[in-house]
Formats: structure tokens, C-alpha cells, sequence
């Protein structure tokens, strides 16, 4: 029943948005629905799940209503709770109030929706249900590229959905199910696995994105506003983490593992080249989309070595890069506020009148390397531990982006912060403040107990490969 | 003639009888003219109802006019969407001053010729079905004098639909030389050369009616010069009709025998062709109704590709059909709550802004006709290349999926010009038309979310 409250939630809340009398309060209960979908998961995650719920829906299809909030839902649901309960209050000055908050409820619903989803064709739904309000959140409200932005957007991921819209038709034929638990219960025969393990990942690796499906990604951050970028990498581009862990490996194992090498050199490559684009970033929301690119390319190396350490690595990681780039979406618009620009060149020397902002920039890059104490630490050493086991070659060349990552961090921070004074601006305002401290707190809760995320997935969930010396 | 005979005749006497009494009506009686037109759909929508009382039964007027459960839900899909059509007319023919007893007989004609090509056991009744079909809708196309082209598209459509009616025509004189019998059943002895070319040519026949490329030319013209209402109406009953007796042919030809393959394989090319070009063609559209007569023969395509998949697909097509039929009606319905009849896209700018519940409307629509959940659309596009899939037709499943991203942009652009600053053209006042195109999006989320009763009602679909 908490299952179906998750997505219930949110859609009532957009309801309740669209109405003419309550619009003034839009964004109120956008919030509050955000948080209440953040609370009934982590308490779900501390008591231990919940039962789920199975329901007739469209059985000659093979499609069931099935959904589940184990503990693996759950860290994912709480993150995308948290996260737009933060957009939501960071999207103060919006236009047309009424239809940008019944989207973004929307929006949370069909994410809450991909994780709790146990069926696949009412996973398939949920995943194309995120796509309209996305696009219709930055073609409205976006920044100046806004149109070629979101149509490049679209054809990309619909490009991919399409080839895992085969997948779960060819499975339903195959199979007579889309049980997700049903199909890995019988498990397929390794030799057939290797397609529909490929037509899954299509869609995955486009939404993640995994290098080179990423042309998509530094326009769309750009373009959209600034709220719809950060759940746009914070938690939707999770929703292809989970669909690789929930989905491509527990079903189609092997087939995975025959394609890992050539999909953890990729991600390889893509962690190194996002970090070295992002170090040659001015602008400060393309500097975050190659720094989310190289990270997203980080955990599905983890994900593609499949190691139980590298696994909960990709977890750990997920949940930090979604705080994280969280914290620097709004931060970059709380410099940008001050200096008119998103541009770094056009900032510098902001630290002399706006200290909290600085310290809490610094912060949130601290974690974005990966400093000890910061989730972000946990989150990659985990990771590329667990990879090392299998592909160490390539997690070897993935752990270069650690220096890299301080070279483009740090950078930012002494550009726009420290050197000659070139913008002036007044310090954070209580309300700024309550919007980042909880997001950075939380990053460093996780830094200290990374343990308190992964404890409740049970080594079962995690559909890890053997790793045989 | 036997009770049975009648009762199985009845909804084609229902329409049939509809359109002659508003005909004589019309003559006799000085009456408003949205008078006429709801008698239509009362008329239409009895024959719905009478269709799914009735039910099935045995076949009658010795085996040409039959009675099974896919002539039971077409006549009810066929009435029910003359229904709405007509209803889509009722503000419009008082706003454009059309002849509206014309208007409604003509439609009902041209309903009950659809009924009898979808129950018909002969191939000389689905002659007649087809010419009762046809020659309402090219008169209806050339209605609208005042309308640019009317003329030059009705005789086009005429010609065109002439030759295709001739060729069909042809058709069956073959399969009569090659077998002695004009029943469809006898479609499955075919074996000769010469019948197998008369089967090619009905194909031919029913491509045309269906609007399958190579033979959908006649289609955008006459979408765009017909009045819209019986442009929605065109649209779904003339495909309604024009599958049913498809499928009818495919399940006799299917039979084990010679012509099974190849009949699958030209269905499978003819599906291929349409699905590329009218996606492709829908693109480069600036006129709403033009880019919604493309959509119309791009969703011809997805149907035929249930159709290649054989007779086994009967019920993926029929579930496709019936959301197609309430996409359509709804999508052409908004056009005839705008002022301008044939409005480019452009001309939908700042309808967000004048008439937010209708874009909603039109949004759910539209993500129907691309095949996004949560609407029906998505499970009819997953039902039929489910039924392709287990046919070994992946080819075209993959050739399905890739186009209908294509189509999400062409639909996308719809939606997102509703949405753009602007003052384009203003919205007529809500009348009844509002009410139908509600209806159909509400149809089609609730279908979407709720599918079981209507998959358990097209099962009963068999030929």
C-alpha cells in the first residue's frame, strides 16, 4: 500500500495544483507532497519494507500492476523525495504557477512510479510518463536554448525507449510475464541473453547518459531552469541506475557480463573525458554537467563490474551525486543571482563579502572530489575498489579523475570566490541557507555512515557477478 | 428472407433507414438543421446498442451476411463513431451552413455501407459495402463549395476511388474464374495463377480504402477539403470497414495454403511502406489536418502490422482500432472548436493561454496517437507488436518502435505550438463537439489505465 501511496501522493498534489483557488498554495503542497513521499520512504526503509501489491491490469499483455518498495526502492525514492521537495522551494519566481507545479508533481510521481514499478510494462510507463512533463518543464520555463535543447532531449531518450520497448514486447512473447520477480525466477538461457540485455541498456545508457550517448546532456542542463536540471541529473538520471540494477542485471546477468568489458571501458573513458571537458568549462552550469557527466559515468563503471562492493558503491554514489549536484545546481544560481551571469570570468573575489556562500561552495566541491568525510568519498571508493576486482585496468584509469576532479573544482572555487574582487554581492539570506545546509548536512552524514544507506539492501537484492581468481 | 435473416440485416437497416428518413424528412418537414443531425446519431447509436444486443448467431441470407463476433463489435465501433462524428457536426453545420440532412444521410449511408463490408460473408457484398461506403464520402468531400479545392479533391478522390473500386471489382471476376464461387471461404482454394492475381487485386482495392501506401494519395486532399466532422468520420469508419473485410480475407487466405505466405508478405510490405512514409510525410506539414492525414495512414501502417501478422492478431487489431477510433474523433473534433476550418499549426499559438482545458484534452490525445502511457495508445501499439512479435515479424516491430519516436515529433510540435506566446487563431464556443472530444481523451486515459474490459470485449473478435 506505501507503494502505491508514492505515486497516489504526488498525483493528487498535481491535481490539487491545477485547481484555480489553491494555485496560490502550489507550491506549498508541491513541497509538502515532496517530503511526505520522503517520509513514508525512509520510514518504510527503517521498518524494513512493505509488503506489495499485485493487481490485475492487462494480463493478455502479459502486464500485471505490480509494484514494491523494498530497501533499494526506498534509497532512491527518499532521494528523489528530498530532492524535489529542494527544487520545489528553489523554484520561487516561476510564471504559470499552477501548470509548473502540477508538472513537477507529476514529474515525481511517474519517478516514484520507475522505482516501486515491479512489472515491466508499468515500468515501460512510468519511464515514458517522466518524459512529458519534463519536456514540456524546460520548453516552457527553460533558458535561451531551450527549444533545441528539449527536442534533442526528447529524440535522444525516446531513440533509446524505443529499442527497450522491443526488449519488453519480445520478452512478454518469450515469456508470457513481465513479473520482474516472475522472469528472475526462471532465469533465460545465457546463450539468448545478450540482445534483450542490449535493447534494455539502450534506454538506460541514453538516460544515465554513458559516454558517447551524452551529446544530449551539457544543452538540456544548460537550457533548463535551474530546479528541472537539478532533479534532471539528482535523481532521473538515477532512474536508468536503478533500471540497470534492478533490470539489465538481475534479468540478464550474463549477458551483461559478456558485454562489461566494452561497457566499463566506456564508462572509463566517459569518467576521465567529462572531467577534463568540465576543467575547460566558463560556463558554471556546464562545468556541473560535465562534472555529473563524469560521476553518472563512474557509477555505471561500478554498476557494469557488478561486484557486490563496486554495487553498493554505484548506491553510495547515486545518493551523493544527487545531493551534491543538488547543492551546486542551487549554489551556481545563488552566484549567478549575485553576478548576473552564470559565466566564472565574470565572477571572483566573491568570498570577501559573501563568506557563507563561499564555505558553502567549497563544501559542496569538497564532496563533488571526493574528500574524505564527504558522501562523495565513500561513494567512489567503494566503486572503484569493487571495480578494481574485476576490470582493474579500467578502474585504475577511472581513479586519474579523483586529480582531476580537484584541478576543476578547486578551480571554480578560486575563480569565483578568491582572486581580484570583480563582483560584489551581499551573503546568503536565511532562506538560501535552509535551502542548501540540509542537502550538505546530509552529505556529510552519509560521509560519516555510508553504512546507514546500504545496510538495509540485502546482498540478495543486489544481483552481483562472482568474482573468480 | 427468415426472421433470422432480418435480425441479422439489422444494423444495416437501422443506418440505412436512418439516412432515408432524414432524407424524407428533410423534404416534408421545415426543422432546424441540428435536428437532423441528432436524429442521425440517435440513429447510429441504436445500432451500436441493437449490434451489441443482438450478439452473434448464425449467419444469414445463406452464408453473405454474417453474424460472428467481429461483425457484432465493428457494427458497434462503426455505429458508435458515426455517433460522435455526427455530433461533432452539430454546432458545425449551423456555424458553416452546411446542408445538414445532407450531411447526416450521406454519413449514415456511408456508415451502413462500413457495417456491411465487416459482416459480409460474400465478396459481392463487400462490393456493395464498399461503393455504399464510398460514394457518401466523395460527395461529402465536395460538399463544402466555398472551400478551395473541394471540387478538384472530391473528383480526385472520385477517379481514384473509381479505378480502385474497379480493380476490386476485377478482383473478384478472377477469384470467380478460379474457383466458381464468390464466397470468401472460397479465397482459401485459390491456387492458380489467376486467382492468386485476383487476390493481389482485392488487396489492392482495400489498401486504397484503407489509405495503405501506395495507394493512400487520394487521402489528404480529400481530409482537407471534406468538412472536418466528416473528415474524423472518413478517417475511422472508412478504415474500420476497410480492415474488416482485410481481415476477413486474411483468415480465409491464411488457411494453410498457397496464398497464405504471400498474402502476409504483401501485408508486411504494404505496413513497411506506409509506416516510413507517412511518418516521414506527416513531418514537413504546416496544415493541422494534412499532419493528422498523415498521422491516420502512419496509423493504418501500425494496424497492418497486426494484419501481417495473420488472423491470429484479429483482437490486437480490433483493441487498436476501437483507441484509434476515439483518437481520431477526438483529435479532429478539436479542430472543429476553432474558428478557422483548416487551421495551420501555427495558428494554435497561445491556446494554452484561451483554452487550457482543451490543450490538456488535445495533449492526452496526442500522447495517445504517439503511443505514450498512460493512454491506450501505448497498450494498443504493445498489443499489436506483441501479435507481430510471435508471428516473427521483429523486423517490423523494430521498423514500428523506431517510426513512432519519429511520429513523437510531428505530435510534439502540436502540442508545444499550443503552448508557444501568441495570438493565432480564436476558439469557437464550447458546444456538444466539446463534450465528444472530452469524452474521447477521458476514453482513452481511462481505457489506458483500466484495459481489462475492453481486451476481454475484443477477445470475442474472430472472423
Amino acid at each position: 500500500m506505501i507503494a502505491s501511496a508514492l505515486v497516489v501522493v504526488p498525483l493528487v498534489a498535481a491535481a490539487l495544483c491545477a485547481v484555480p483557488w489553491v494555485s496560490r498554495a502550489a507550491r506549498v503542497i508541491a513541497i509538502v507532497a515532496s517530503l511526505a513521499v520522503a517520509a513514508l520512504a525512509a520510514w518504510s526503509f527503517v521498518a524494513g519494507g512493505s509488503a506489495g501489491v499485485r493487481a490485475a491490469w492487462a494480463g493478455v499483455l502479459g502486464a500485471r500492476y505490480a509494484v514494491d518498495l523494498d530497501g533499494l526502492a526506498a534509497v532512491f525514492v527518499a532521494l528523489a523525495g528530498i530532492l524535489f521537495a529542494t527544487g520545489a522551494a528553489a523554484s520561487g519566481r516561476v510564471g504559470h504557477r499552477r501548470a509548473y507545479f502540477a508538472l513537477w508533481c507529476a514529474l515525481l510521481a511517474a519517478v516514484d512510479g520507475v522505482f516501486i514499478a515491479r512489472d515491466l510494462a508499468l515500468f515501460f510507463v512510468f519511464w515514458e510518463a517522466m518524459l512529458v512533463p519534463l519536456a514540456v518543464l524546460m520548453w516552457e520555463w527553460g533558458g535561451a536554448d531551450r527549444r533545441g535543447a528539449t527536442l534533442r532531449f526528447l529524440l535522444y531518450t525516446m531513440g533509446g525507449s524505443a529499442f527497450l520497448l522491443v526488449g519488453i514486447v519480445s520478452l512478454a512473447v518469450a515469456r508470457g510475464t513481465l513479473d520482474i520477480d516472475a522472469l528472475a525466477a526462471r532465469p533465460i538461457p545465457a546463450s539468448a541473453q545478450l540482445l534483450p540485455a542490449m535493447l534494455f541498456l539502450a534506454a538506460f545508457a541514453v538516460k544515465l547518459p554513458l559516454f558517447p550517448l551524452h551529446a544530449w546532456l551539457p544543452r538540456a542542463y544548460v537550457a533548463a531552469p535551474i530546479p528541472v536540471a537539478l532533479v534532471l541529473s539528482g535523481i532521473v538520471a538515477k532512474t536508468a541506475v536503478y533500471g540497470i540494477l534492478r533490470i539489465s542485471l538481475a534479468l540478464f546477468p550474463q549477458g551483461m557480463s559478456t558485454a562489461a568489458p566494452l561497457l566499463v571501458a566506456l564508462a572509463a573513458v566517459g569518467t576521465l573525458y567529462g572531467a577534463l571537458l568540465a576543467m575547460r568549462q566558463d560556463d558554471l552550469r556546464r562545468l556541473i554537467a560535465f562534472s555529473s557527466l563524469s560521476h553518472l559515468n563512474l557509477i555505471g563503471l561500478a554498476l557494469f563490474a557488478a561486484t557486490l562492493v563496486s554495487l553498493r558503491g554505484a548506491i553510495v554514489e547515486s545518493v551523493s551525486h544527487g545531493l551534491v549536484v543538488a547543492a551546486l545546481f542551487l549554489l551556481a544560481a545563488m552566484l549567478a543571482r549575485r553576478t548576473s551571469s552564470y559565466a566564472l570570468s565574470r565572477a571572483g573575489g566573491l568570498a570577501a563579502t559573501a563568506p557563507v556562500l563561499a564555505g558553502l561552495s567549497t563544501l559542496a566541491v569538497v564532496a563533488a572530489v571526493g574528500v574524505p568525510g564527504t558522501s562523495g568519498f565513500a561513494g567512489e571508493l567503494l566503486a572503484l575498489a569493487g571495480a578494481y576486482e574485476r576490470y582493474p585496468a579500467a578502474a585504475a584509469a577511472a581513479t586519474l579523475v579523483v586529480i582531476v576532479a580537484a584541478v576543476y573544482g578547486l578551480g571554480f572555487i578560486r575563480r569565483a570566490y578568491h582572486g581580484p574582487p570583480l563582483a560584489t554581492g551581499a551573503d546568503l539570506g536565511w532562506r538560501e541557507r535552509a535551502l542548501v545546509v540540509p542537502l550538505l548536512a546530509l552529505v556529510v552524514a552519509v560521509g560519516v555512515a555510508p553504512r546507514v544507506v546500504t545496510d538495509r539492501v540485502s546482498d540478495d537484492a543486489l544481483p552481483a557477478v562472482e568474482v573468480t581468481r | 428472407m427468415t426472421a433470422g435473416d432480418l435480425v441479422a440485416a439489422l444494423p444495416f437497416i437501422l443506418l440505412a433507414g436512418g439516412a432515408c428518413l432524414v432524407l424524407l424528412g428533410d423534404l416534408l418537414v421545415h426543422a432546424d438543421g441540428r435536428a437532423w443531425v441528432a436524429l442521425g446519431a440517435a440513429a447510429a447509436l441504436a445500432t451500436a446498442v441493437t449490434a451489441a444486443v443482438i450478439g452473434t448467431g448464425d449467419d444469414a441470407f445463406a452464408g453473405s451476411l454474417r453474424r460472428d463476433g467481429a461483425s457484432v463489435f465493428f457494427a458497434i465501433v462503426v455505429g458508435g463513431s458515426t455517433a460522435a462524428a455526427l455530433l461533432l457536426a452539430t454546432g458545425y453545420v449551423t456555424r458553416t451552413s452546411l446542408p445538414a440532412a445532407e450531411v447526416t444521410a450521406l454519413t449514415l449511408f456511408s456508415a451502413s455501407g462500413a457495417v456491411l463490408m465487416s459482416s459480409a460473408g460474400d465478396l459481392l457484398v463487400v462490393f456493395v459495402g464498399l461503393e455504399l461506403l464510398s460514394l457518401p464520402l466523395y460527395a461529402l468531400t465536395g460538399l463544402p463549395r466555398a472551400a478551395r479545392h473541394a471540387d478538384e479533391s472530391a473528383l480526385k478522390y472520385f477517379l481514384l476511388g473509381a479505378a480502385a473500386s474497379a480493380v476490386f471489382a476485377y478482383g473478384i471476376a478472377l477469384v470467380y474464374a478460379a474457383t466458381g464461387s464468390v464466397a470468401i471461404g472460397a479465397l482459401a482454394a485459390v491456387a492458380s495463377p489467376v486467382g492468386l492475381a485476383g487476390i493481389a487485386l482485392l488487396l489492392a482495392g482495400l489498401a486504397f480504402k484503407a489509405a495503405l501506401v501506395p495507394f493512400h494519395f487520394w487521402a489528404p486532399d480529400a481530409y482537407v477539403s471534406a468538412p472536418t466532422p466528416a473528415t474524423a468520420f472518413m478517417a475511422v469508419v472508412a478504415k474500420l470497414g476497410a480492415f474488416a473485410a482485410l481481415l476477413r480475407f486474411g483468415s480465409a487466405v491464411t488457411a494453410p495454403s498457397a496464398a497464405g505466405l504471400d498474402w502476409r508478405a504483401s501485408v508486411a510490405v504494404l505496413a513497411a511502406m506506409t509506416l516510413v512514409l507517412g511518418n516521414l510525410a506527416a513531418l514537413g506539414q504546416s496544415s493541422l489536418k494534412r499532419l493528422l492525414a498523415y498521422s491516420s495512414i502512419a496509423h493504418a501502417g501500425y494496424i497492418a502490422i497486426a494484419a501481417a501478422a495473420g488472423v491470429v492478431a484479429s483482437s490486437a487489431i480490433a483493441f487498436y482500432l476501437a483507441v484509434y477510433a476515439a483518437l481520431t474523433l477526438g483529435a479532429f473534433g478539436v479542430i472543429t472548436l476553432l474558428a478557422n476550418d483548416d487551421p495551420r499549426v501555427d495558428d494554435l499559438h497561445g491556446l494554452a493561454r484561451r483554452r487550457p482545458l482543451l490543450v490538456v484534452l488535445l495533449g492526452v490525445l496526442l500522447l495517445g496517437l504517439t503511443g505514450l502511457p498512460p493512454t491506450a495508445g501505448f497498450l494498443a501499439k504493445v498489443y499489436v507488436f506483441e501479435a507481430a512479435i510471435g508471428a516473427q515479424l521483429a523486423w517490423l516491430v523494430l521498423l514500428g518502435v523506431l517510426t513512432s519516436v519519429v511520429s513523437a515529433a510531428y505530435y510534439l510540435r502540436v502540442l508545444f505550438a499550443c503552448l508557444a506566446e501568441g495570438e493565432g487563431e480564436p476558439a469557437a464556443a464550447p458546444t456538444v463537439a466539446g463534450g465528444v472530444v472530452m469524452l474521447a481523451a477521458l476514453a482513452v486515459i481511462v481505457v489506458g489505465i483500466v484495459p481489462g474490459p475492453l481486451l476481454d470485449a475484443v477477445q470475442t473478435v474472430r472472423f
